[in-house]
Protein backbone atom coordinates (compact mmCIF):
# COMPACT_ATOMS: atom_id res chain seq x y z
CA UNK A 1 0.00 0.00 0.00
CA UNK A 2 2.56 2.14 0.81
CA UNK A 3 4.61 1.27 -2.52
CA UNK A 4 1.58 2.33 -4.45
CA UNK A 5 0.96 5.97 -2.76
CA UNK A 6 4.57 6.44 -3.59
CA UNK A 7 4.09 5.54 -6.85
CA UNK A 8 1.08 7.52 -7.28
CA UNK A 9 3.08 10.57 -5.46
CA UNK A 10 5.94 9.87 -8.13
CA UNK A 11 3.58 9.39 -11.13
CA UNK A 12 1.21 12.21 -10.74
CA UNK A 13 2.00 14.82 -7.72
CA UNK A 14 5.97 14.76 -8.38
CA UNK A 15 7.47 17.71 -10.65
CA UNK A 16 3.71 18.49 -10.94
CA UNK A 17 3.92 15.16 -13.27
CA UNK A 18 0.38 14.97 -13.91
CA UNK A 19 0.25 17.70 -16.26
CA UNK A 20 1.89 15.15 -18.71
CA UNK A 21 -1.23 13.54 -18.30
CA UNK A 22 -3.44 16.27 -18.97
CA UNK A 23 -1.93 17.79 -21.50
CA UNK A 24 -1.58 14.36 -23.45
CA UNK A 25 -5.15 13.63 -22.97
CA UNK A 26 -6.05 17.11 -24.68
CA UNK A 27 -3.47 16.35 -27.36
CA UNK A 28 -5.07 12.83 -28.23
CA UNK A 29 -8.79 14.04 -27.76
CA UNK A 30 -7.82 17.36 -29.99
CA UNK A 31 -6.01 15.50 -32.64
CA UNK A 32 -8.83 12.53 -32.65
CA UNK A 33 -11.83 15.28 -33.17
CA UNK A 34 -9.81 16.91 -35.95
CA UNK A 35 -9.33 13.60 -37.49
CA UNK A 36 -12.80 12.34 -37.30
CA UNK A 37 -14.20 15.75 -38.23
CA UNK A 38 -11.71 15.53 -41.74
CA UNK A 39 -12.22 11.71 -41.90
CA UNK A 40 -16.25 12.30 -41.79
CA UNK A 41 -15.87 14.57 -44.63
CA UNK A 42 -13.62 12.70 -47.26
CA UNK A 43 -15.17 9.91 -46.00
CA UNK A 44 -18.63 11.28 -47.15
CA UNK A 45 -17.44 12.65 -50.50
CA UNK A 46 -15.16 9.59 -51.64
CA UNK A 47 -18.70 7.04 -50.80
CA UNK A 48 -20.54 9.53 -52.61
CA UNK A 49 -18.56 9.64 -55.60
CA UNK A 50 -18.02 5.71 -55.97
CA UNK A 51 -22.18 5.22 -55.26
CA UNK A 52 -23.04 7.60 -57.84
CA UNK A 53 -20.00 5.78 -60.20
CA UNK A 54 -21.69 2.75 -59.29
CA UNK A 55 -25.32 3.76 -60.00
CA UNK A 56 -24.71 4.38 -63.58
CA UNK A 57 -26.39 2.30 -66.08
CA UNK A 58 -26.62 1.89 -69.61
CA UNK A 59 -24.44 3.69 -72.07
CA UNK A 60 -21.45 6.01 -70.46
CA UNK A 61 -21.01 8.29 -72.55
CA UNK A 62 -20.10 12.06 -72.40
CA UNK A 63 -17.71 14.63 -70.02
CA UNK A 64 -19.77 14.16 -67.11
CA UNK A 65 -19.24 9.93 -67.20
CA UNK A 66 -15.42 10.56 -67.79
CA UNK A 67 -14.79 13.04 -64.92
CA UNK A 68 -17.13 10.57 -62.59
CA UNK A 69 -15.13 7.53 -64.11
CA UNK A 70 -11.62 9.18 -63.02
CA UNK A 71 -13.38 10.47 -59.68
CA UNK A 72 -13.95 7.00 -58.99
CA UNK A 73 -10.47 5.80 -60.33
CA UNK A 74 -9.04 8.34 -57.76
CA UNK A 75 -10.77 7.14 -54.68
CA UNK A 76 -10.30 3.13 -55.32
CA UNK A 77 -6.55 4.29 -55.25
CA UNK A 78 -7.00 6.16 -52.42
CA UNK A 79 -8.77 3.59 -50.30
CA UNK A 80 -6.17 0.92 -51.41
CA UNK A 81 -3.10 2.77 -50.89
CA UNK A 82 -4.46 3.86 -46.95
CA UNK A 83 -6.11 1.01 -46.09
CA UNK A 84 -3.20 -1.54 -47.54
CA UNK A 85 -0.72 0.44 -45.44
CA UNK A 86 -0.54 1.17 -41.79
CA UNK A 87 -1.38 4.62 -39.85
CA UNK A 88 2.09 4.56 -38.36
CA UNK A 89 4.08 4.48 -41.79
CA UNK A 90 1.54 6.88 -43.06
CA UNK A 91 2.04 9.40 -39.87
CA UNK A 92 5.81 8.88 -40.54
CA UNK A 93 6.04 9.93 -44.17
CA UNK A 94 3.79 12.67 -43.22
CA UNK A 95 5.73 14.47 -40.98
CA UNK A 96 9.20 13.21 -41.84
CA UNK A 97 8.56 13.49 -45.75
CA UNK A 98 5.43 15.42 -47.00
CA UNK A 99 6.14 18.19 -43.80
CA UNK A 100 9.72 17.98 -43.29
CA UNK A 101 10.05 21.59 -43.07
CA UNK A 102 7.25 22.42 -40.86
CA UNK A 103 7.30 24.04 -37.85
CA UNK A 104 6.80 21.31 -34.72
CA UNK A 105 4.46 23.96 -33.47
CA UNK A 106 2.21 22.48 -36.18
CA UNK A 107 2.69 19.06 -35.16
CA UNK A 108 -1.20 18.66 -34.04
CA UNK A 109 -2.18 19.80 -37.08
CA UNK A 110 -0.04 16.94 -39.19
CA UNK A 111 -0.61 14.42 -37.24
CA UNK A 112 -4.60 15.26 -37.35
CA UNK A 113 -4.38 15.70 -41.24
CA UNK A 114 -2.94 12.24 -41.36
CA UNK A 115 -5.40 9.95 -39.19
CA UNK A 116 -8.05 12.56 -40.80
CA UNK A 117 -7.37 10.88 -44.39
CA UNK A 118 -6.35 7.31 -43.18
CA UNK A 119 -9.91 7.31 -40.82
CA UNK A 120 -11.82 8.76 -44.51
CA UNK A 121 -11.25 5.85 -46.20
CA UNK A 122 -12.57 3.60 -43.34
CA UNK A 123 -15.54 5.88 -42.97
CA UNK A 124 -15.84 6.22 -47.11
CA UNK A 125 -16.65 2.26 -47.10
CA UNK A 126 -18.59 2.46 -44.26
CA UNK A 127 -20.89 5.18 -45.73
CA UNK A 128 -20.83 3.48 -48.67
CA UNK A 129 -22.35 0.44 -47.39
CA UNK A 130 -24.97 2.81 -45.94
CA UNK A 131 -26.24 4.12 -48.62
CA UNK A 132 -25.98 0.73 -50.62
CA UNK A 133 -28.58 -0.35 -47.33
CA UNK A 134 -31.47 2.27 -48.98
CA UNK A 135 -33.79 1.18 -50.92
CA UNK A 136 -33.33 2.11 -54.39
CA UNK A 137 -37.00 3.13 -54.67
CA UNK A 138 -36.11 5.97 -52.24
CA UNK A 139 -33.19 7.37 -55.01
CA UNK A 140 -36.56 6.93 -57.98
CA UNK A 141 -38.88 8.67 -55.86
CA UNK A 142 -36.44 11.89 -54.80
CA UNK A 143 -35.31 11.92 -58.57
CA UNK A 144 -38.54 11.41 -60.03
CA UNK A 145 -39.45 14.74 -58.24
CA UNK A 146 -36.67 16.58 -59.83
CA UNK A 147 -34.22 16.53 -57.21
CA UNK A 148 -30.64 16.26 -58.53
CA UNK A 149 -28.61 13.43 -57.74
CA UNK A 150 -26.35 15.52 -54.89
CA UNK A 151 -30.16 17.04 -53.23
CA UNK A 152 -31.13 13.17 -53.28
CA UNK A 153 -28.19 11.76 -51.44
CA UNK A 154 -28.28 14.74 -49.31
CA UNK A 155 -32.14 14.95 -47.83
CA UNK A 156 -33.05 11.37 -48.48
CA UNK A 157 -30.66 8.94 -48.61
CA UNK A 158 -27.95 9.93 -46.96
CA UNK A 159 -29.87 11.19 -43.39
CA UNK A 160 -31.18 7.43 -43.43
CA UNK A 161 -28.10 5.82 -43.93
CA UNK A 162 -26.28 7.89 -41.32
CA UNK A 163 -29.09 5.63 -38.98
CA UNK A 164 -27.49 2.26 -39.83
CA UNK A 165 -24.10 3.03 -40.18
CA UNK A 166 -24.23 4.63 -36.60
CA UNK A 167 -22.78 1.67 -34.86
CA UNK A 168 -20.13 1.24 -37.42
CA UNK A 169 -19.39 4.62 -37.43
CA UNK A 170 -18.92 4.68 -33.47
CA UNK A 171 -16.82 1.41 -34.34
CA UNK A 172 -14.56 3.19 -36.47
CA UNK A 173 -14.25 6.42 -34.04
CA UNK A 174 -12.66 4.16 -31.13
CA UNK A 175 -10.78 2.66 -33.16
CA UNK A 176 -9.39 6.24 -34.44
CA UNK A 177 -8.74 7.62 -30.80
CA UNK A 178 -6.82 4.66 -29.56
CA UNK A 179 -5.06 4.35 -33.29
CA UNK A 180 -3.36 8.02 -31.98
CA UNK A 181 -1.59 6.81 -29.34
CA UNK A 182 1.16 6.32 -32.04
CA UNK A 183 1.46 9.85 -32.06
CA UNK A 184 5.02 9.49 -30.16
CA UNK A 185 6.92 7.83 -33.13
CA UNK A 186 7.01 11.66 -34.30
CA UNK A 187 7.54 13.06 -31.23
CA UNK A 188 4.16 14.31 -30.62
CA UNK A 189 3.53 14.20 -26.51
CA UNK A 190 -0.07 12.99 -26.74
CA UNK A 191 -1.23 10.43 -23.88
CA UNK A 192 1.02 7.48 -24.23
CA UNK A 193 3.81 9.74 -25.03
CA UNK A 194 3.55 11.12 -21.58
CA UNK A 195 3.12 8.37 -20.12
CA UNK A 196 6.34 7.31 -21.67
CA UNK A 197 7.84 10.11 -20.68
CA UNK A 198 6.73 10.30 -16.94
CA UNK A 199 8.16 6.50 -16.61
CA UNK A 200 11.20 7.64 -18.02
CA UNK A 201 11.75 10.05 -15.33
CA UNK A 202 10.28 7.45 -12.43
CA UNK A 203 11.99 4.41 -13.69
CA UNK A 204 8.46 2.80 -12.88
CA UNK A 205 5.92 1.63 -15.57
CA UNK A 206 2.92 0.43 -13.25
CA UNK A 207 1.33 3.48 -12.67
CA UNK A 208 1.44 5.75 -15.58
CA UNK A 209 0.52 3.00 -18.12
CA UNK A 210 -2.22 1.82 -16.09
CA UNK A 211 -3.95 5.30 -15.50
CA UNK A 212 -3.77 6.06 -19.31
CA UNK A 213 -5.08 2.40 -19.87
CA UNK A 214 -7.95 3.30 -17.54
CA UNK A 215 -8.13 7.11 -19.30
CA UNK A 216 -8.13 6.04 -22.83
CA UNK A 217 -11.27 3.52 -21.44
CA UNK A 218 -13.20 6.98 -20.03
CA UNK A 219 -12.54 8.48 -23.05
CA UNK A 220 -14.07 5.28 -24.87
CA UNK A 221 -16.72 5.16 -22.84
CA UNK A 222 -17.88 8.94 -23.32
CA UNK A 223 -18.01 9.00 -26.62
CA UNK A 224 -20.02 6.23 -26.86
CA UNK A 225 -22.39 6.50 -24.99
CA UNK A 226 -22.73 10.62 -26.45
CA UNK A 227 -23.21 8.67 -29.51
CA UNK A 228 -25.23 6.37 -28.12
CA UNK A 229 -27.49 9.10 -27.23
CA UNK A 230 -28.01 10.64 -31.10
CA UNK A 231 -28.57 7.41 -31.67
CA UNK A 232 -31.46 6.60 -29.54
CA UNK A 233 -32.75 9.90 -30.68
CA UNK A 234 -32.30 9.09 -34.30
CA UNK A 235 -34.14 6.01 -33.84
CA UNK A 236 -37.14 7.44 -32.49
CA UNK A 237 -38.95 7.98 -35.83
CA UNK A 238 -38.58 4.29 -35.92
CA UNK A 239 -40.99 3.66 -33.42
CA UNK A 240 -43.65 6.64 -33.78
CA UNK B 1 -47.45 16.05 -74.84
CA UNK B 2 -45.52 13.62 -74.94
CA UNK B 3 -44.05 11.92 -78.55
CA UNK B 4 -42.30 8.33 -78.02
CA UNK B 5 -40.37 7.44 -81.32
CA UNK B 6 -38.28 3.87 -81.80
CA UNK B 7 -38.26 3.52 -78.42
CA UNK B 8 -36.39 0.42 -77.48
CA UNK B 9 -34.78 -0.54 -73.92
CA UNK B 10 -32.67 -3.93 -73.54
CA UNK B 11 -30.69 -5.19 -70.60
CA UNK B 12 -27.76 -6.96 -71.77
CA UNK B 13 -28.93 -9.24 -74.51
CA UNK B 14 -32.33 -8.91 -73.36
CA UNK B 15 -34.87 -6.54 -75.49
CA UNK B 16 -37.01 -5.18 -72.95
CA UNK B 17 -39.15 -2.66 -75.31
CA UNK B 18 -39.03 -3.00 -78.99
CA UNK B 19 -39.16 -0.11 -81.03
CA UNK B 20 -42.56 1.68 -79.50
CA UNK B 21 -43.41 4.62 -81.18
CA UNK B 22 -46.11 6.08 -79.42
CA UNK B 23 -48.23 9.57 -78.58
CA UNK B 24 -50.16 10.75 -75.98
CA UNK B 25 -52.03 13.98 -75.91
CA UNK B 26 -52.80 16.55 -73.49
CA UNK B 27 -55.50 15.04 -71.45
CA UNK B 28 -55.72 12.04 -72.03
CA UNK B 29 -55.53 8.62 -69.55
CA UNK B 30 -53.66 6.31 -70.95
CA UNK B 31 -53.86 2.80 -69.05
CA UNK B 32 -51.04 0.15 -69.99
CA UNK B 33 -51.94 -2.95 -69.67
CA UNK B 34 -50.19 -7.09 -70.43
CA UNK B 35 -48.94 -9.71 -68.78
CA UNK B 36 -45.92 -9.71 -66.49
CA UNK B 37 -42.62 -9.30 -68.16
CA UNK B 38 -44.10 -7.43 -71.11
CA UNK B 39 -42.36 -4.36 -70.31
CA UNK B 40 -45.44 -2.17 -69.62
CA UNK B 41 -43.28 -1.04 -66.31
CA UNK B 42 -39.95 -0.35 -68.68
CA UNK B 43 -42.19 1.52 -70.77
CA UNK B 44 -43.65 3.75 -67.82
CA UNK B 45 -39.97 4.40 -66.63
CA UNK B 46 -38.45 5.40 -69.51
CA UNK B 47 -40.84 8.29 -70.16
CA UNK B 48 -39.17 10.20 -67.01
CA UNK B 49 -35.86 8.65 -67.90
CA UNK B 50 -35.55 6.35 -64.47
CA UNK B 51 -34.57 3.90 -67.24
CA UNK B 52 -32.06 5.23 -69.61
CA UNK B 53 -33.69 4.15 -73.46
CA UNK B 54 -31.16 2.09 -75.21
CA UNK B 55 -32.27 3.85 -78.31
CA UNK B 56 -35.28 6.05 -79.57
CA UNK B 57 -36.04 9.68 -78.86
CA UNK B 58 -38.47 11.32 -76.04
CA UNK B 59 -39.99 14.47 -76.92
CA UNK B 60 -41.83 16.05 -73.82
CA UNK B 61 -43.40 19.38 -74.15
CA UNK B 62 -41.73 20.00 -77.24
CA UNK B 63 -38.33 18.80 -75.36
CA UNK B 64 -36.22 16.03 -76.80
CA UNK B 65 -35.63 14.40 -73.25
CA UNK B 66 -33.40 11.96 -74.43
CA UNK B 67 -30.68 14.49 -75.72
CA UNK B 68 -27.94 14.60 -73.04
CA UNK B 69 -27.92 18.53 -72.93
CA UNK B 70 -31.82 18.35 -71.61
CA UNK B 71 -31.88 19.67 -67.86
CA UNK B 72 -33.48 16.00 -67.11
CA UNK B 73 -34.11 17.42 -63.56
CA UNK B 74 -36.47 20.24 -64.51
CA UNK B 75 -38.53 17.92 -67.25
CA UNK B 76 -39.18 15.49 -64.63
CA UNK B 77 -40.16 18.01 -62.09
CA UNK B 78 -43.22 18.34 -64.27
CA UNK B 79 -44.10 14.94 -64.57
CA UNK B 80 -45.39 13.06 -61.47
CA UNK B 81 -44.51 9.84 -60.47
CA UNK B 82 -46.13 7.43 -58.24
CA UNK B 83 -44.81 3.67 -57.71
CA UNK B 84 -46.02 0.27 -56.78
CA UNK B 85 -44.09 0.51 -53.47
CA UNK B 86 -45.32 4.21 -52.56
CA UNK B 87 -41.99 5.06 -51.74
CA UNK B 88 -42.59 7.71 -49.21
CA UNK B 89 -39.45 9.23 -47.48
CA UNK B 90 -39.46 6.96 -43.79
CA UNK B 91 -37.47 9.86 -41.82
CA UNK B 92 -39.66 12.58 -42.89
CA UNK B 93 -43.15 13.59 -41.59
CA UNK B 94 -46.17 13.51 -44.71
CA UNK B 95 -45.76 16.82 -44.08
CA UNK B 96 -42.17 17.09 -45.04
CA UNK B 97 -42.67 14.64 -47.39
CA UNK B 98 -44.78 16.49 -49.48
CA UNK B 99 -42.72 19.93 -48.75
CA UNK B 100 -39.10 18.65 -49.69
CA UNK B 101 -39.03 19.05 -53.33
CA UNK B 102 -40.85 22.41 -53.83
CA UNK B 103 -38.77 23.93 -51.22
CA UNK B 104 -35.25 22.66 -52.31
CA UNK B 105 -36.11 23.64 -55.80
CA UNK B 106 -37.29 26.96 -54.65
CA UNK B 107 -40.52 26.64 -56.42
CA UNK B 108 -42.43 27.43 -53.17
CA UNK B 109 -41.96 29.31 -49.99
CA UNK B 110 -41.74 26.66 -46.66
CA UNK B 111 -44.97 28.56 -45.70
CA UNK B 112 -46.48 28.50 -49.83
CA UNK B 113 -45.52 24.43 -49.69
CA UNK B 114 -47.23 23.84 -46.27
CA UNK B 115 -50.53 25.19 -46.76
CA UNK B 116 -50.51 23.64 -50.57
CA UNK B 117 -49.69 20.45 -48.37
CA UNK B 118 -52.16 20.99 -46.44
CA UNK B 119 -54.26 21.65 -49.53
CA UNK B 120 -53.51 18.31 -50.97
CA UNK B 121 -53.99 15.78 -47.88
CA UNK B 122 -57.44 17.66 -47.68
CA UNK B 123 -57.74 16.77 -51.50
CA UNK B 124 -56.71 13.13 -51.14
CA UNK B 125 -58.53 12.46 -47.87
CA UNK B 126 -55.99 12.78 -44.71
CA UNK B 127 -56.64 16.27 -43.59
CA UNK B 128 -55.01 15.23 -39.97
CA UNK B 129 -51.89 13.58 -40.95
CA UNK B 130 -49.82 16.12 -41.68
CA UNK B 131 -47.23 14.98 -38.65
CA UNK B 132 -47.53 11.57 -39.14
CA UNK B 133 -44.88 9.38 -40.72
CA UNK B 134 -45.68 6.88 -43.20
CA UNK B 135 -44.53 4.02 -40.60
CA UNK B 136 -47.82 4.92 -39.32
CA UNK B 137 -50.22 4.70 -41.96
CA UNK B 138 -52.06 2.11 -44.12
CA UNK B 139 -50.87 0.85 -47.20
CA UNK B 140 -53.32 3.20 -49.30
CA UNK B 141 -53.10 6.24 -47.34
CA UNK B 142 -49.40 6.19 -47.92
CA UNK B 143 -50.30 5.59 -51.76
CA UNK B 144 -52.86 8.87 -51.00
CA UNK B 145 -49.89 10.74 -49.45
CA UNK B 146 -47.42 9.47 -52.75
CA UNK B 147 -50.13 10.90 -54.95
CA UNK B 148 -50.07 14.28 -52.71
CA UNK B 149 -46.67 14.41 -53.08
CA UNK B 150 -46.23 13.74 -56.57
CA UNK B 151 -49.53 16.61 -57.04
CA UNK B 152 -47.66 19.24 -54.76
CA UNK B 153 -44.95 19.87 -58.09
CA UNK B 154 -47.85 20.79 -60.06
CA UNK B 155 -46.93 18.06 -62.71
CA UNK B 156 -48.45 18.71 -66.10
CA UNK B 157 -48.73 14.77 -66.55
CA UNK B 158 -48.80 11.97 -63.88
CA UNK B 159 -46.95 8.35 -64.73
CA UNK B 160 -48.67 5.92 -61.89
CA UNK B 161 -46.57 2.16 -61.71
CA UNK B 162 -48.93 -0.12 -60.78
CA UNK B 163 -50.23 2.03 -58.24
CA UNK B 164 -52.45 -0.15 -56.40
CA UNK B 165 -50.98 -3.82 -56.59
CA UNK B 166 -48.92 -3.66 -53.28
CA UNK B 167 -52.10 -2.60 -51.30
CA UNK B 168 -54.61 -5.39 -49.66
CA UNK B 169 -57.64 -5.61 -51.56
CA UNK B 170 -60.12 -3.61 -49.19
CA UNK B 171 -57.21 -0.36 -49.58
CA UNK B 172 -57.25 -0.71 -53.37
CA UNK B 173 -60.60 1.80 -53.93
CA UNK B 174 -59.66 4.54 -51.97
CA UNK B 175 -56.63 4.77 -54.40
CA UNK B 176 -58.48 4.65 -57.80
CA UNK B 177 -61.03 6.53 -56.04
CA UNK B 178 -58.32 9.68 -55.88
CA UNK B 179 -56.90 8.90 -58.89
CA UNK B 180 -60.57 8.75 -60.93
CA UNK B 181 -60.89 12.65 -59.20
CA UNK B 182 -57.84 13.15 -60.92
CA UNK B 183 -58.46 12.30 -63.81
CA UNK B 184 -62.16 14.00 -63.75
CA UNK B 185 -60.12 17.11 -63.01
CA UNK B 186 -58.47 17.12 -66.65
CA UNK B 187 -54.81 15.51 -65.32
CA UNK B 188 -52.71 13.77 -68.18
CA UNK B 189 -52.44 10.34 -66.83
CA UNK B 190 -50.26 7.00 -68.14
CA UNK B 191 -51.25 4.52 -65.56
CA UNK B 192 -49.75 0.89 -65.70
CA UNK B 193 -52.24 -1.39 -64.18
CA UNK B 194 -53.64 -4.52 -63.00
CA UNK B 195 -57.20 -3.03 -62.46
CA UNK B 196 -58.69 -3.92 -65.48
CA UNK B 197 -62.37 -2.29 -63.82
CA UNK B 198 -60.12 0.90 -63.76
CA UNK B 199 -58.81 0.57 -66.89
CA UNK B 200 -62.30 0.53 -68.24
CA UNK B 201 -63.95 2.92 -66.90
CA UNK B 202 -61.44 5.75 -66.45
CA UNK B 203 -58.92 5.40 -69.38
CA UNK B 204 -59.66 7.18 -72.51
CA UNK B 205 -57.17 4.84 -74.01
CA UNK B 206 -56.40 1.18 -73.49
CA UNK B 207 -52.71 -0.05 -74.50
CA UNK B 208 -51.97 -3.84 -74.59
CA UNK B 209 -48.03 -4.79 -73.99
CA UNK B 210 -47.32 -8.00 -75.33
CA UNK B 211 -43.13 -8.75 -75.62
CA UNK B 212 -41.91 -5.56 -75.85
CA UNK B 213 -44.53 -4.06 -78.09
CA UNK B 214 -48.00 -2.50 -78.12
CA UNK B 215 -49.34 -5.41 -79.58
CA UNK B 216 -52.83 -3.83 -79.18
CA UNK B 217 -54.86 -0.80 -78.91
CA UNK B 218 -57.80 1.86 -78.48
CA UNK B 219 -60.64 3.13 -76.66
CA UNK B 220 -62.11 0.62 -73.83
CA UNK B 221 -64.96 -0.01 -75.71
CA UNK B 222 -63.83 -2.12 -78.64
CA UNK B 223 -61.12 -2.70 -76.72
CA UNK B 224 -62.38 -4.85 -74.03
CA UNK B 225 -65.37 -6.14 -75.52
CA UNK B 226 -64.43 -7.49 -78.71
CA UNK B 227 -59.94 -7.79 -78.62
CA UNK B 228 -58.74 -8.21 -82.09
CA UNK B 229 -55.13 -9.75 -80.76
CA UNK B 230 -55.24 -13.39 -79.82
CA UNK B 231 -52.86 -12.61 -77.34
CA UNK B 232 -55.10 -9.92 -75.76
CA UNK B 233 -58.24 -12.55 -76.01
CA UNK B 234 -55.83 -14.72 -73.98
CA UNK B 235 -54.74 -12.26 -71.60
CA UNK B 236 -58.27 -10.61 -71.10
CA UNK B 237 -59.59 -14.50 -70.60
CA UNK B 238 -57.19 -14.54 -67.70
CA UNK B 239 -57.79 -11.26 -66.01
CA UNK B 240 -61.29 -10.46 -66.46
Amino acid sequence: MDWLLDQLWQTFIEKDRWRYFANGMAATLEITVLALILGTIIGVLVAVVRSAHDSQRGNKKGLGHALLGVLDGLCKLYLTVIRGTPSTVQLLIMWFILFRWADSSSMLWVASLSFGINSGAYVAEIVRSGIMSIDLGQTEAGRSLGLTYGQTMQFIVIPQAVKNILPALVNELITLLKETSVCGFIGLTDLTKGAMIVQSRTYSPFVPYIAIAVLYLIMVLALTSLLGLLERRLRASDRR
Amino acid sequence: MIDVKGLTKSFGDHLVLDHIDEHIHQGEKVAVIGPSGSGKSTFLRCLNLLEEPTSGTITFEGVDITDPQTDINKLRSRMGMVFQQFNLFPHLSVRENICLAPVKLKLMTKDQAEERAQELLKRVGLPDKADAYPKQLSGGQQQRIAIARALAMNPDMMLFDEPTSALDPEMVGEVLEIMKELADDGMTMVVVTHEMGFARSVATRVLFMDKGKIAEQGPPEPFFSAPQHPRLREFLSKVL
